[in-house]
């Protein structure tokens, strides 16, 4: 069986060639698509064995015009890549031109003789389901369902002419961003409207130091009011994190946001409405004015770890 | 300018999970919503409107069965749509293609445009429903029609014919240019949607909406995806809310209860 991977980044093309080389599906048929930064370190990703197509472009549009190209010479069963968004943009093209059948954020997949079956989750996370289709298909994972394969070398490199886009770029702005690593992080605090002002958040920022913690925040937060950046977004949509102990703090719990903090082992809800659902999806609850408790709970640990 | 589409769906509502007494999904009884992030597009929508003038016709596809027993749940959410700025609405509703997929999602809709004789300059979509969440009937649909597509937009505006755009991307903010006509799909970011006003749902209900069946569009095609099972998923918390007479005693107990569970170490 033919496999075309699609990767906007050289880790991208690892797993999901991982996927596909653990897989039974026949491994000399592999090939890579590679754009954007992949494109930039082809070599990187011909280590692995594999022919790589090279489409020097972060334009999704190109970079689709290049994976239909190889798409009619091929005929692969199989397009895989990563769940990123211009990936998925470039899928969804492919898939919506060849009405092939494509998911995204798959955690486990089982390429099968005619059929492929998938896991994901639905309705922010809180099912999970099952799905079978047949081949072709286009399958978009996660982050981290596949090792990167042994770097057995051999791969040749081959460059793809790139028609002149309809959709061009103007200008790139790096995002703003903390380099906080919520996702490797032991002891995370996070935040939501409950709090008043940008400046309170001071408070937030303290316990968590005390408590060798970061400080991450819900979409109001970190998307809409821009009070944390971007990286420290915790949800679905944004960072999905799985600490020892998960301090939310004025965080109502809308499903969007406890699906990214879901793998935490234990969850403390400080809010002062005692109606907030998120008291049904912790494991101990405050209800407590933040202004008053968080003051009273940062100088008890002060107290007891002897910290001043 | 020409006519907007924005895509919207009666999505089942995340909120409302529930289930059978086995743990499988009871997705009958999940009620739908008008997804989330639809509000996003069609206030978008509004704003290109009322800037640029142009008709707004909100298109629907029922996923989710059974047919009978989703009219109340789809009314509801076409209705919504109407009172928040949509001129017409367009719904495509057939057992052919119930449970759908994005197959046969995207296909509906160009086939309800082709019949309704739209030759939008246009077309808005939310980057995901809150459902599936697989954001792709938006890119679908671009490349079938062979429009530009500008994905996980964040704010944008039409000057000479063009749509320039920012998209959303994980480390960059990437800003673009496009010819209209265009797809685009908008982040929740985009805008803050207006609650309608009174008067607005009052007229809603007066305003056209047409349902177009399997045996009145040609090109329907069924779905290529096979549901074998949907499970929810649940995660037993403790639940413990901790009380005390004083705040002080309350943060002893909580900072107990950590050490306890071994995740604090003072």
């Amino acid at each position: 069986m033919k496999a075309m991977v699609l990767a906007e980044s050289v880790r991208e093309a690892g797993e999901a060639l991982g996927a596909i080389l653990s897989s039974n599906v026949a491994s000399e048929d592999t090939l890579v698509l590679a754009f954007g930064s992949a494109a930039e370190n082809a070599e990187a990703i011909a280590e692995y064995g594999v022919k790589v197509y090279r489409a020097m472009t972060h334009n999704p549009e190109q970079a689709f015009h290049a994976a239909r190209t190889l798409y009619e010479k091929i005929k692969p069963s199989v397009v895989l890549g990563l769940s990123v968004k211009n990936v998925k943009d470039v899928a969804s093209r492919l898939a919506g031109l060849y009405d092939l059948p494509m998911t995204t954020e798959v955690w486990e997949v089982k390429f099968g003789d005619g059929e492929v079956i998938y896991k994901r989750g639905v309705l922010s996370e809180r099912a999970y389901s099952i799905e079978k289709v047949g081949y072709p298909v286009i399958i978009l994972l996660n982050p981290r369902v596949a090792e990167p394969p042994a770097r057995r070398g051999g791969g040749v490199v081959e460059d793809l002419e790139l028609p002149e886009p309809v959709m061009k770029r103007v200008e790139l702005k790096k995002k703003e961003l903390s380099g906080v690593n919520l996702e490797e992080s032991e002891v995370v605090v996070g935040v939501g409207r409950g709090f008043k002002s940008r400046d309170d958040l001071k408070l937030a920022f303290e316990l968590a130091e005390l408590l060798g913690g970061q400080v991450g925040g819900s979409r109001p937060i970190a998307a809409d009011l821009k009070w944390l950046p971007e990286d420290a977004w915790i949800g679905i949509s944004g960072k999905r994190i799985s600490p020892k102990l998960y301090i939310a703090i004025g965080i109502s719990g809308a499903p969007q946001h406890m699906s990214g903090v879901m793998g935490s082992k234990v969850i403390v809800a400080i809010n002062k409405d005692k109606t907030a659902p998120i008291f049904k999806q912790a494991d101990y609850g405050v209800v407590a004015d933040l202004y008053k408790f968080l003051p009273v709970l940062i100088s008890k640990i002060r107290e007891k770890s002897g910290k001043t | 300018m020409g006519d907007i589409v924005v895509l919207v769906k009666a999505a089942m509502n995340p909120e409302l999970v529930r289930s059978k007494p086995d743990g499988s999904l009871d997705e009958e009884s999940i009620p739908l919503k008008l997804s989330d992030i639809d509000r996003n597009a069609l206030e978008e929508a509004l704003k290109l409107k009322d800037k640029l003038g142009g008709k707004i016709y909100a298109i629907t596809v029922l996923t989710w069965g059974p047919l009978t027993k989703r009219q109340k749940d789809l009314r509801m959410a076409v209705q919504e749509a109407l009172a928040k700025g949509a001129d017409e609405a367009i719904i495509v509703a057939d057992e052919s293609i119930i449970p759908g997929d994005q197959v046969s999602t995207s296909n509906a809709i160009i086939a309800a445009m082709k019949k309704h004789g739209l030759n939008p300059s246009i077309i808005l979509a939310a980057e995901a429903t809150i459902d599936e969440t697989t954001g792709q009937v938006a890119g679908r649909i671009a490349a079938k029609m062979g429009y530009p597509y500008i994905s996980f937009v964040r704010s944008m505006r039409i000057e000479n014919g063009k749509v320039i755009a920012e998209r959303d991307l994980e480390e960059d903010l990437e800003i673009v240019e496009a010819p209209l006509p265009v797809v685009v799909s908008v982040t929740q970011e985009i805008n803050q949607p207006r609650p309608p006003t009174l008067i607005q749902i009052r007229r809603a209900s007066k305003k056209p909406q047409i349902t177009y069946t399997g045996e009145q569009l040609d090109s329907l095609v069924k779905p290529k995806r096979e549901i074998i099972e949907r499970r929810t998923i649940t995660i037993s918390r403790k639940q413990v809310i901790i009380e005390g007479s004083t705040l002080e005693e309350v943060a002893e107990k909580l900072i107990d209860a950590l050490e306890k569970e071994g995740v604090l170490r003072l």
